[in-house]
């Protein structure tokens, strides 16, 4: 009778052991699951900073203009020296940068899509780009310059 | 009749000593659960934040960065002459950054993987500036502008391509 209150305390002992190596296990594996994020939000800051300073093929009468210039040349009515409208030149180099930089790619890319307005003045939408899917996961950043008493808002989201 | 007594005694200890392992578990897991809610977001933010710093104090160092030579003076500007003279001569450079390996790939235009040298550096994709031999964790990059100079119609101006820094450490484990 004695053995078995014995056996029974002993194999009380065991569950919790039992139970704290099963925690302990658990614990492990939820502060290991810890993955780098697809998209981190400093890339997508960090993207608008460097092309804002891009160099396109359109040339005023003085040299090659940055994108963050061809915006104000573009909101400005001017043409590049070679006649083509600044806006047309924004928008197919911005394209053409964002394609090559976030992949949309199903299968291939964790990327699902992006989205990039350029505004001004809070209305005046001068550049929309939009490809792939909207998701709830997105990471996005903003920025904001102005110029002659103009307001230039960019805002870039990408949906992963 | 003792030796019941004493059965049930030690049977009550047992449920007595269940009863505080029970009770010191829960407040344990209760204190574990409110300790470590926070901690995947916080390490999450100082491992981006560390990635950020290091890619950032890189590109941004005298050996890498623009300075006032393209105008005034940029972020995350990657000055791509500067570089390719470094290149040549990173040996006395290679253990100065305390990094495993430090990559620039160019994205717009897209240069393909063509490695760039002194010749060839305004048509490829990728100013490997140097690899050690040893293990390397996977990169931390960042988007940055590489400018240069360059020539059209007689006149020298500003060439800024866009491009990623790519920065691994060594994987010391």
């Amino acid at each position: 009778m004695k053995k078995k209150g014995q056996e029974e305390m002993i194999g009380f002992a065991l569950i919790i052991v039992l139970v704290a190596v099963i925690l302990l296990i658990f614990l492990g594996f939820y502060l290991r699951g810890g993955q780098k994020e697809s998209v981190e939000s400093y890339e997508v800051n960090s993207f608008i900073q460097a092309f804002l300073q891009y160099t396109t093929d359109c040339k005023d009468h003085l040299e090659f203009l940055s994108i963050q210039k061809t915006i104000f040349s573009c909101d400005s009515n001017e043409e590049c020296s070679d006649g083509r409208n600044p806006c047309d030149v924004l928008k197919s180099t911005l394209s053409d940068i964002l394609e090559k930089s976030w992949k949309v790619e199903a299968n291939i890319t964790p990327i699902k899509g992006y989205e990039l307005i350029i505004l001004v003045d809070e209305e005046k939408e001068r550049v929309s780009i939009k490809e792939g899917e909207k998701t709830n996961n997105y990471k996005g950043s903003f920025q904001d310059f102005s110029r002659s008493g103009k307001d230039y808002e960019i805002y870039f989201n990408v949906y992963y | 009749m003792v030796m019941k007594k004493g059965q049930l005694k030690i049977q009550q200890m047992a449920f007595m000593l269940m009863a505080v392992t029970l009770f010191f578990v829960l407040v344990a897991m209760i204190v574990l659960v409110l300790r470590f809610s926070g901690l995947k977001e916080s390490a999450t933010l100082i491992e981006e934040e560390n990635a950020l710093l290091l890619v950032a104090k890189l590109a941004n160092s005298p050996e890498f960065s623009c300075g006032g030579s393209f105008g005034t003076t940029r972020i995350n500007c990657v000055d791509a002459d500067k570089v390719i003279m470094l290149k040549e001569r990173i040996d006395k450079y290679s253990r100065f950054w305390g990094v495993g390996s430090i990559e620039i790939r160019k994205i717009f235009p897209d240069g393909g993987d063509v490695l760039c040298d002194k010749i060839n550096y305004d048509k490829c994709g990728v100013i490997e500036v140097f690899s050690k031999d040893v293990n390397l964790l996977p990169p931390a990059s960042n988007f940055i502008i590489l400018c240069k100079k360059e020539i059209s119609g007689g006149d020298i101006y500003d060439k800024c391509e866009l491009a990623r820094f790519l920065v691994s450490s060594e994987d010391k484990r």
